[in-house]
């Protein structure tokens, strides 16, 4: 943020910007990495414990990578519009993957 | 985890850190007054890498290939350490004291040998 | 963000260390301190060294003892934990669980009888390891603020690599004669790069710990939510029996311990006991690690009732399992011999080291021009920062100094030490609000040094078996703690020194002439951040390696 030329810089614009980054980057990247977490879980051709333990150990650097991506694109529109289309992708495929099973009560 | 590997390793890699650290214009201007020559630059990179290159086949011969990597990154961060304190508190001593870790090197790994 | 990615990186690496700096400071001491956990433990109490140790062949009538304590004074408790004796600490220790919320008991029998040991109540270094991840407040809310905060660390960490222009050039760089803002800035980089491999790993591996309450998903979609089917079928422990609710009499215990250590080689730590008197009860033996990286506990299983075993676990972990508890097994190092956890300890030092300059820096960079009034927000950071990096080191060693100047039978001592703790720390964080900003970091600094120093002095005074008062008799262990203790009081000492023989910044002595910040505006101007402008000295220099 490069806000040296002065007052003008800091406006209530960029202050609404920083905050929807941050919103994004933390809920949004939670959601990502979470979302990541499930369908690896039940998608990754291993073991269960062992899918389960590999897509957990990813999550946290899937995470940071939202974070990061959030906070380096320069328009917010297109981060919210990146990580809105990720969740929709791999809720979509958790569903497939996983989605009777979870709802239904059988196991997956 | 041997004291003995662990001075071994501590001592190649300040030797080693000694070199690259010189070959850095501003480091040398410190130590020797001088800027380093292209060809200086290049054969203390060379002897650096290669230092740095030995103290992890030492580490992880000596203590597997577990430990091994562990301790080597823990040897390399504790001589950067020395390094550092040394080249702002005593850059002149820079020269001495890398000798003294290639002799404390050389006489450790002949003492391995013959113990 | 606007600007190049370098710069949007440097905003994010400032603003992301700020937030989290003070709460990471915290962990990152109290953390690098439970390296030497056992040892902080055994000399908090000194009585122990009287108590000679154990051998094998005592053991399983110890534990019979450690039964018959629980079955008269916690029976009604889900869950027993019996800490087997072991050379540096030869008692019983018993923890139960009666509920979950509800704090367990805890009590220390003398192994060899089975009587309440008469030791000065104490956390000892438990206190310290909990609070590294839990911060002393429910273990719930601590938990995830630690974790919230080390993620951001890990952000932090990460835009910091791309932030810093001149990775290579600089490694060895370290100017201490120049400005406060390039000194520290120099520390910063320093402490930060060359233990970057530590940090990268503390922070990732501290998050894997506890990765199973942050990102419970995977269980949730693969297990149903089912953590114990996942951790016994990932071969991390034995299989759990739910409670049958019918009464059955118990098979004594000593004869499932000497099996246990008929077994594993490995020293045995712990023996656990759930449900006892049901007729699903379960006696689980678990093991210390075996030599290596990986954090796996061999672990055996019995009936309760038959005493016959159950279920062995003894590694065979598959590639997953196995990269889960190396990350955790490197987290705790464990397997670190007295050298390389000197070297781990001193990892965890330039980590606080990185925090507590990355503070400051946030700070240096801030100060009001000439005929400016600083804004309260650094006011604010400024307070802060005196808090954390000298309030905690002080609440420490007063930790250390109430374990041996309060009374030995006071009520409730162990609780007067850790409030003893913490009102040292508040104390240190108001104090300096009512001095002048420089002074206040001096006599803060000098605070932390004078306590230190007071450690030891009361160690010597009070422990009748310390080495100097014996004339090189009496346990080591006390003779280096003090020295370790000595050394820390001469790097605050150095610390003061510093601070006040720094050439002050004009701006910095401006501004304590300031009006206080209750009338201070907050300015709207900030300055540009520290990485975004080149300093003109390394800009001078051509070089790159």
């Amino acid at each position: 943020m490069s806000t040296s030329k002065g007052s003008a810089g800091t406006g209530l614009v960029e202050r609404a910007g920083i905050f929807a980054r941050i919103v994004l980057a933390t809920g949004g990247g939670y959601a990502v990495a979470a979302l990541a977490t499930a369908l690896l879980s039940v998608t990754l051709p291993l073991e269960r414990s062992e899918a389960v333990t590999t897509a957990t150990l990813l999550s946290f650097a899937i995470l940071a990578g939202v974070v990061v991506l959030v906070f380096a694109l320069h328009s917010v529109p297109r981060a919210a519009g990146i990580l809105f289309g990720a969740i929709l992708v791999m809720g979509l495929g958790l569903w497939l993957a996983a989605g009777p099973g979870l709802f239904v009560g059988g196991a997956p | 985890m041997t004291p003995t590997i662990l001075l071994l390793n501590l001592s190649l890699c300040f030797a080693a850190l000694t070199a690259l650290c010189l070959s850095l214009n501003r480091h040398h201007t410190e130590v020797f007054q001088s800027k380093p020559s292209a060809r200086r630059i290049l054969l203390l990179r060379v002897l650096g890498w290669t230092g740095i290159g030995l103290s992890l086949t030492v580490a992880g011969v000596a203590e597997g290939w577990n430990f091994g990597p562990v301790q080597w990154i823990g040897t390399l961060t504790g001589a950067a350490v020395a390094l550092v304190l040394l080249l702002s508190y005593r850059p002149r001593l820079i020269g001495q004291a890398c000798g003294a870790t290639i002799a404390l090197a050389v006489a450790v790994s002949a003492m391995l040998q013959f113990a | 963000m606007k600007g190049s990615f370098r710069q949007s990186m440097a905003w994010l690496h400032t603003w992301a260390g700020l937030v989290v700096g003070w709460v990471l400071f915290a962990v990152f001491v109290t953390g690098t301190a439970s390296y030497y956990r056992a040892d902080i433990s055994r000399w908090m109490r000194p009585e122990l060294t009287k108590v000679s140790p154990l051998t094998h062949a005592e053991l399983p009538a110890a534990a019979e003892r450690a039964v018959a304590y629980l079955e008269k004074h916690a029976s009604e408790a889900r869950t027993w934990f019996i800490g087997l004796p072991h050379g540096d600490e030869p008692v019983l220790d018993l923890f139960w669980r009666i509920r979950p919320g509800a704090p367990p008991g805890h009590v220390i029998l003398d192994a060899r009888t089975g009587a309440e040991m008469a030791l000065r109540k104490t956390m000892a270094g438990d206190f310290l390891y909990r609070f590294h991840f839990e911060l002393h407040l429910p273990p719930i809310w601590g938990r995830w603020i630690v974790g919230i905060c080390a993620m951001i660390m890990l952000v932090a960490l990460i835009s910091g690599i791309i932030t810093h222009k001149r990775i290579f050039s600089d490694f060895f760089t370290f100017r201490r004669d120049k400005a406060p803002r390039r000194s520290f800035l120099d520390a910063h980089n320093v402490t930060g790069v060359l233990a970057l491999p530590y940090h990268l790993m503390i922070t990732y591996t501290g998050i894997v710990t506890l990765s199973m309450m942050y990102m419970p998903w995977g269980v949730t979609t693969a297990y149903r939510g089912d953590s114990q089917a996942y951790f016994s079928e990932a071969g991390f422990v034995t299989k759990s029996r739910p409670v049958a609710n019918r009464p059955a009499p118990p098979a004594p215990i000593g004869p499932m311990v000497e099996r246990a250590l008929a077994t594993f080689p490995e020293r045995l730590g712990r023996v656990s006991i759930a449900h006892h008197g049901d007729a699903h009860a379960t006696v689980i033996a678990a093991f210390e690690e075996p030599h290596g990286l990986s954090h796996e506990h061999p672990q055996i299983a019995f009936d309760g009732v038959t005493g016959a075993v159950l279920e062995v676990v003894n590694g065979g972990l598959k590639p997953a399992a196995k990269t889960f508890s190396t990350m955790v097994g490197l987290h705790e190092a464990h397997f670190a011999g007295p050298t390389l956890r000197l070297l781990f300890f001193l990892c965890g030092v330039m980590g606080s080291a990185m925090v507590a300059t990355g503070l400051v820096l946030w700070t240096l960079a801030r100060l009001p021009k000439a005929n400016e009034r600083p804004f309260f927000g650094l006011r604010l950071v400024q307070a802060l920062n005196i808090a954390s990096v000298a309030g905690l080191p002080a609440a420490v060693a007063t930790y250390f100094l109430a374990n041996r100047l309060l009374p030995p039978d006071l009520a409730g001592r162990s609780d007067w030490e850790i409030r003893a703790f913490f009102a040292a720390w508040i104390a240190a964080a108001l104090i300096p609000l009512a001095r002048p900003h420089r002074r206040a970091w001096s006599e803060m600094l000098g605070l932390v040094a004078g306590l230190c120093l007071a450690v030891v002095l009361a160690d010597i005074a009070t422990v009748e078996t310390h080495p100097l008062r014996r004339l090189g008799a009496g346990e080591a262990l006390f003779l280096w703690f003090d020295g370790a203790l000595l050394a820390m009081a001469c790097l605050f000492a150095v610390a003061v020194r510093k601070v006040a023989r720094y050439q002050a910044p004009s701006r910095a002595e401006r501004s304590r002439e300031a009006p206080r910040p209750s009338a201070a505006v907050r300015s709207s101007e900030r300055p540009a951040p520290l990485h975004a402008a080149p300093p003109p000295l390394a800009a001078a220099e051509p070089e790159r390696a």
